[in-house]
């Protein structure tokens, strides 16, 4: 971290009357624990404004976005929560409640039964919903696949959702649909889906899917950084991101906030293990020291700040560990990553949508890096496909495929659609828009 | 009869039903315990890399993703035919990653999960009771374990000292995990032929640094005594009688104290678990400390046929004086903790993992056969719609949870089996003093005091391979190779916090899978009725239970069933892990099972 993003640089200014721009450079180089720590006098005047309602709510998923969010704030989460004047007012794990039924009636109150709860908080519109867990619309369309309460979830998610001031969907479940969604004969039979895409399909979300408009952020990751969730959150309480107005500019073409996940920096740029890559030395046995490329490392394709930001106490991320980035916030994961052992070289970067800006930046460190990068690394073209209308940060000039000399076709050998003919490995959602 | 619901139970990981018939007298006559969520992970490994299992896998369960990589990176030491290599250093990390996360596991249950229930407004009522001290004693417990977002007759209650401390160590455990797997949770790490990372002496500083701020939480809010002497007179005493007394004798001096002060406080040396034990146990808080009141817990959640229920654990930690590699069956002794069998009499018998098998005669899933061990294991999710129906009763099909059984008994897992299996001298002892005075041997109370004392048996463990086995210029990873899978087949037999968890994975001639079977432990504790009509676990532990707080000791109150919320949460469900959806073998026509 430079002087630039040191956080000195931010001391003098006045929190509150940052601008957007400083505000997202103060968290983006802050973490949240630090963010709120050095800007606490400034988020208690913030607590002059009203009290921000939070509902969330678990789909088909692992709990592991929840527990991630438990490793933020400082010096807790709770803490954080009141310091942003958040009440969480609805939350499976955490919550005292549980729903309660006497020969099928709902009985006693908010206070014990989380049925009645519910009903009453999204009565009340104006609060945002997170969501974690894809939606499943199978069998059939039903939602049967998974019911609360005796509704369906689908059904739970489309009454959260109407009242919603703002979606934020978190984790690669509830954005993409995550590992429900990956490839298998039985994928369409249960049919899950992310809130406003699944996989990188921007028509098949659950929003689209039930006719509901709202404003969406997706925090991708697999989980997601407690920092991107809570600075997301944090940012849209204290009003530094306007909802929706703000949202164009600040969110890339998959909804993700751009402070966290950098369209013009990946993972690799600033990984620990960066030297060895440039130097060409490469572990190909777990356990070592060195770049990981060679065991299938994908940081150099990645858009997230982990490298910078780190995790549970900001010392690590995986490539430290010792295991290549499987790009857990691809909108594609986890089909776009497999094989995650396997160099990239030897099955071409098969992920879909892989933007111009890690193309040359691949491209040019296997230039720099000299004589052991003489290889063909085949970058797969990402495959033109249709914008999802709905997505507030839509920016054309970022799209991936759209670059002239870049579309599909070009190159005959790279043909979407042949890419992967008679290989190993099929990649899910490559499919879409490529016969257009 | 009034049908009683719990739906959803709340405070667990996923989306779970239980149904219960009540009557007059407040007894449930009738349980159902029901998985409502199918999830979308299966088959996804068909034809790929095995390798990826062990990364992939562990996206089953954000609670305990380290006990899945780790199941699946035992698998796959088999797979490749390299469990004899595994180095010792990498043996020692795979045990501090796992030691780390059943701590941080069982405390985020016990204080986060579980705990909540004692801030139940009936504690209010029943402890109301009993004047000043009746009084002091609920003050306690909700100043200890309000949850977030509490509300009591539309006041807010700020939330609870040892919740929001829990949560935090929590946090601490994950930094601690991270030093050596990058993250948490879904760590890397775990890797077939060792790890993916080998410790600096910095990284074991760091890990003693961390272990030492954790024991701290243990000392000043768990215990209110220090750790050491917790072990050295509980796990290491020289009979269960002397652990047994050990406990009870210091909750005796507190009692004689606060009986008189009404402080109940942690600075007056009750910590959460002497505080649960004494006011949790009738036998103990009221027949022999004289409180006034207790919760009863020793009274529920026990089994009431020993011959439809069994204890197992499939053993868990290497044992760093054996050396590289380990045996993959997991025979009796040759792990920390170890595996066994008990039966319903907890009489103990040796483990052998060819006698598990997985039911799904009332489960929502189309098969030719109801019973099948897990290297033959099919899952066909019921494609009707008109089939999903929770309502057509126990002799129908009601849950997505599948019913494992071990020689056809149903079982019941984790620490308190584990616990037994060990035969830690105080959880023994407790067993044994609850059956001699007419209780139920084991029983809610138990169960919930097994998952603290195991925090303190593996704590012990953890420090001695941090700061003595582990070698940080030791080896971490045998080199493995794609070809050295070819045409095999590997078992990954491990514990999960909430229990035995085993990976079962097999490769065709080009070393893809063909065949990846999952048997997990909530599987195990939430099942539905088996084959043969048993009932599973949660089932046999609810059925004869008052619904109502301290064995409806102020009436039954039908709409607040919290003798189902104790018993129900106190096995730890965990209902991603539960539903059977990661039989990652692909397409049906492509299903061989190589052997």
């Amino acid at each position: 971290m430079g002087i630039e993003n040191s956080p000195d640089r931010f001391k003098h200014l006045d929190f509150m009357k940052m601008d957007r721009r400083t505000f997202l450079k103060a968290v983006g180089a802050l973490g949240a624990s630090l963010f709120l720590q050095t800007y606490r006098s400034d988020v208690v005047k913030a607590l002059e404004f009203a009290e921000t309602r939070i509902v969330w709510i678990h789909g088909g998923e692992c709990t592991g976005c929840s527990e991630s969010l438990l490793n933020g704030g400082e010096p807790d989460v709770l803490q954080a929560f009141d310091r942003l004047n958040i009440r969480l007012e609805y939350h499976e794990l955490l919550l005292g409640q549980q729903g309660i039924y006497v020969d099928g009636e709902m009985v006693n109150t908010s206070e014990l039964n989380s049925e009645i709860l519910f009903e009453e908080v999204v009565k009340e519109e104006g609060y945002i919903l997170v969501v974690e867990g894809a939606i499943a619309n199978g069998p059939n369309g039903t939602g049967k696949y998974m019911i609360l309460g005796g509704k369906t979830y689908k059904d739970i998610f489309r009454k959260a959702a109407e009242n919603a001031s703002l979606i934020v969907a978190v984790g690669q479940c509830a954005t993409n649909g995550g590992v429900n969604s990956a490839d298998s004969d039985i994928k369409d039979l249960m049919d899950f889906r992310g809130v406003a895409f699944t996989m990188e399909d921007g028509e098949k979300g659950m929003l689209q899917e039930l006719g509901i408009e709202k404003p969406v952020i997706n925090i991708n990751g697999c989980p997601p950084h407690p920092d991107w969730m809570l600075l997301t959150l944090g940012a849209v309480v204290l009003g530094k991101i306007k909802i929706p107005d703000d949202l164009p500019e600040v969110l890339d073409q998959w909804l993700r906030p751009k402070v966290f996940f950098p369209p013009d920096s990946v993972i690799h740029d600033n990984c620990p293990r960066r030297g060895f890559y440039d130097k060409g030395e490469f572990d190909t046995v777990v356990s070592g020291e060195k770049c990981l490329w060679k065991l299938g490392c994908k940081a150099p394709y990645t858009h997230a700040d982990c490298a910078i930001r780190r995790w549970n106490g900001y010392h690590s991320l995986c490539p430290q560990s010792g295991s290549p980035c499987i790009s857990c916030v691809s909108p594609g994961f986890p089909d776009s990553s497999r094989p995650f052992f396997q160099e990239i070289e030897d099955v071409g970067i098969a992920g879909t949508n892989i933007d111009t800006v890690a193309k040359v930046a691949i491209g040019a460190s296997l230039l720099a890096v000299g004589a052991h990068a003489i290889r063909r690394v085949a970058v797969k073209e990402a495959p033109e496909r249709k914008e999802p209308e709905e997505a507030p940060g839509k920016e054309p000039e970022e799209a991936p495929g759209k670059e002239p000399e870049e579309a599909p076709g070009k190159e005959p050998e790279e043909a979407p659609g042949k890419e992967t003919e008679g290989a190993p490995y099929k990649k899910a959602g490559k499919d879409e828009g490529e016969d257009q | 009869m009034v049908e009683v619901t719990v739906d959803q139970l709340t405070r667990i990981e996923g989306h779970y039903r239980i149904d219960t018939q009540v009557n007059e007298e407040g007894v449930i006559t009738e349980a159902q315990s029901m998985g409502l969520m199918l999830r979308g992970f299966e088959r996804f490994l068909q034809h790929q890399d095995p390798r990826d299992a062990a990364l992939l896998t562990q996206r089953i369960c954000g609670v305990c993703p380290t006990s899945h990589s780790l199941a699946a990176a035992g698998a796959l030491d088999q797979l490749f035919g390299v469990e004899d290599a595994v180095p010792k250093d990498a043996l020692v990390v795979r045990n501090i990653h796992q030691g780390l996360n059943t701590i941080a596991s069982n405390t985020t249950h016990i204080y986060v999960l579980w705990g909540t229930d004692l801030a139940n407004p009936a504690y209010r009522d029943l402890f109301g009771n009993f004047g000043d001290t009746g009084k002091a004693v609920w003050d306690e417990l909700l100043r200890r374990y309000a949850p977030i977002s509490y509300r009591l007759n539309g006041v807010d209650i700020p939330v609870g000292v040892s919740y929001a401390a829990a949560i935090r160590e929590k946090r601490r455990l994950h930094e601690a995990i991270s030093l050596m797997g990058a993250k948490m949770p879904h760590s890397v790490l775990a890797h077939v032929g060792g790890v993916t990372y080998g410790p600096t002496l910095a990284d074991i500083g760091q890990l003693a640094s961390y272990y030492w701020q954790v024991m701290d939480f243990v000392e000043n809010f768990a215990l209110g005594v220090s750790p050491e002497t917790w072990i050295e007179n509980t796990r290491f005493a020289s009979s269960p009688q002397k652990a047994v007394n050990f406990v009870v004798d210091r909750l005796q001096e507190l009692t004689a104290a606060s009986l008189v002060s009404n402080d109940f406080s942690h600075a007056a040396g009750w910590g959460d678990v002497p505080l649960l034990a004494a006011f949790g146990s009738e036998l103990i808080g009221e027949e022999v400390l004289g409180l006034p009141a207790s919760m009863k817990l020793d009274r529920t959640g026990g089994y009431s046929n020993p011959d439809t229920i069994g204890y197992l654990s499939y053993g868990v930690f290497y044992k760093p004086e054996d050396g590289d590699g380990y045996d993959p069956t997991s025979p009796p002794g040759s792990r920390v903790i170890s595996s066994g069998y008990m039966d319903g009499n907890l009489k103990l018998h040796k483990f052998d993992h060819r006698k598990i098998s997985e039911s799904i005669a009332h489960s929502f899933y189309v098969d030719s056969e109801a019973d099948r061990f897990p290297w033959e294991g099919v899952t066909e999710p019921e494609p009707e719609p008109d089939e999903i129906d929770y309502s057509r009763g126990t002799e129908s099909r009601y849950s997505w949870i599948k019913a494992p059984n071990y020689d056809g008994m149903p079982c019941e897992l984790g620490p308190l089996s584990r616990m037994l299996i060990m035969e830690d001298p105080l959880i023994t002892g407790l067993a044994q003093l609850f059956r001699e005075n007419g209780y139920p041997a084991i029983n809610t109370y138990i169960r919930m005091l097994a998952r603290a004392q195991e925090i303190l048996v593996v704590a012990s463990e953890l420090l001695k391979w941090v700061t003595v086995d582990l070698d940080p210029s030791g080896k971490f990873a045998v080199p493995t190779d794609l070809s050295m899978a070819k045409d095999s087949e590997g078992m990954g037999l491990w514990e999960a916090p909430r229990g035995a968890l085993g990976h079962w994975v097999a490769t065709g001639p080009d070393s893809r899978v063909t065949l990846y079977q999952a048997v997990v432990p909530s599987t195990w504790n939430l099942a539905p009725r088996n084959t043969a009509g048993i009932p599973g676990p949660v089932e046999q532990a609810l059925l004869g239970n008052r619904i109502s707080a301290a064995e409806n000791a102020l009436g039954v109150d039908y709409t607040n069933p919290i003798g189902i919320f104790h018993t129900a949460r106190s096995f730890d469900p965990c209902l991603a892990c539960a539903i059977h959806t990661i039989d990652l073998t692909g397409k049906e026509e492509e299903r061989v099972r190589v052997i």
